[in-house]
């Protein structure tokens, strides 16, 4: 239940620095993918930055143990996000 | 902490500033319970939930009973918070508004019709949720939560994603490229 807790309150938070990047809008989105707007970027490579050294430290510390990571299968991870890359580049989702 | 104030009502932050708050909250999501942020996952599950009410036999197979078992997940009550934050988001600026097509943009390019973005946007996520299926997540499931342990799937999918995404645009906006 707590665990339902949490989710909820980091989804608001998720959800509103969404929002407040902009990624909510179409032409934030597809102006990425022409070289316009690069705000998904820098969005993204700033969350993962902090969120890298966040996790590694923690870690370090011996407060956290990684969850498990992502499986990497190289031709499905590439066929799928070349999929993703055009619903993403028509929708602006 | 009137600037602070002023700062959060604004409409657009930083991406900077946006990206440092989703970068901490990728933290306590691995810190508090353990999870990894997502958005497609959840989509899948209540897909799985309701498929097997309404189908059990169709999806009774290997994907939706060990890849993406149906249920009430974690990933869905995130995703119904992020639903509720990002409208906070809208409020806290004063810019949340109900809307058929949102953006000028997209008028500009495909024209004012509303049914062409709703048909649109109802194909293009079935491709984008699909796409995600195969590669094991999404922008934020994969490419941001695997990026942030190393993961090298994350940065495959980021490389797949731009490339077609960037043709994809090429062939949307032609001259206006």
């Amino acid at each position: 239940m707590s665990n339902y807790l949490i989710a909820g309150f980091l989804g608001v938070f998720f959800g509103f620095s969404l929002n407040k990047a902009g990624l909510t809008k179409y032409h934030k989105i597809v102006d990425v993918f022409r070289f316009t707007d690069m705000a998904v970027l820098k969005f993204m490579m700033t969350a993962l930055v902090v969120a890298m050294i966040g996790l590694y430290g923690l870690r370090g510390l011996g407060l956290i143990v990684f969850p498990s990571v992502p499986s990497t299968y190289i031709v499905g991870n590439v066929i799928g996000g070349l999929i993703f890359g055009i619903g993403m580049a028509l929708t602006g989702y | 902490m009137k600037f602070i104030l002023n700062y959060i009502r604004k409409e657009e932050w930083s991406p900077y500033v946006a990206g440092i708050l989703l970068g901490v909250v990728g933290v306590l999501a691995v810190l508090l319970s353990n999870s990894l942020l997502g958005a497609s996952g959840a989509f899948e599950n209540i897909a799985g939930l309701i498929g097997k009410a309404v189908a059990p036999q169709a999806f009774d197979n290997m994907y939706f009973n060990f890849i993406m078992p149906p249920g009430i997940t974690w990933g869905v009550i995130l995703l119904v918070g992020v639903f509720f934050g990002g409208m906070l988001g809208a409020f806290s600026s004063g810019t949340f508004k109900w809307r058929l097509v949102s953006d000028d943009q997209w008028k500009k390019v495909f024209g004012p019709q509303v049914w062409k973005r709703w048909v649109l946007a109802f194909l293009g996520a079935i491709v984008l949720e699909y796409g995600a299926g195969i590669a094991g997540g999404c922008t934020s499931g994969l490419a941001i939560s695997g990026g942030m342990l190393l993961a090298p799937a994350a940065f495959l999918f980021i490389g797949g994603m731009f490339a077609s995404g960037i043709l994809t645009a090429m062939v949307v906006y032609r001259k206006g490229y």
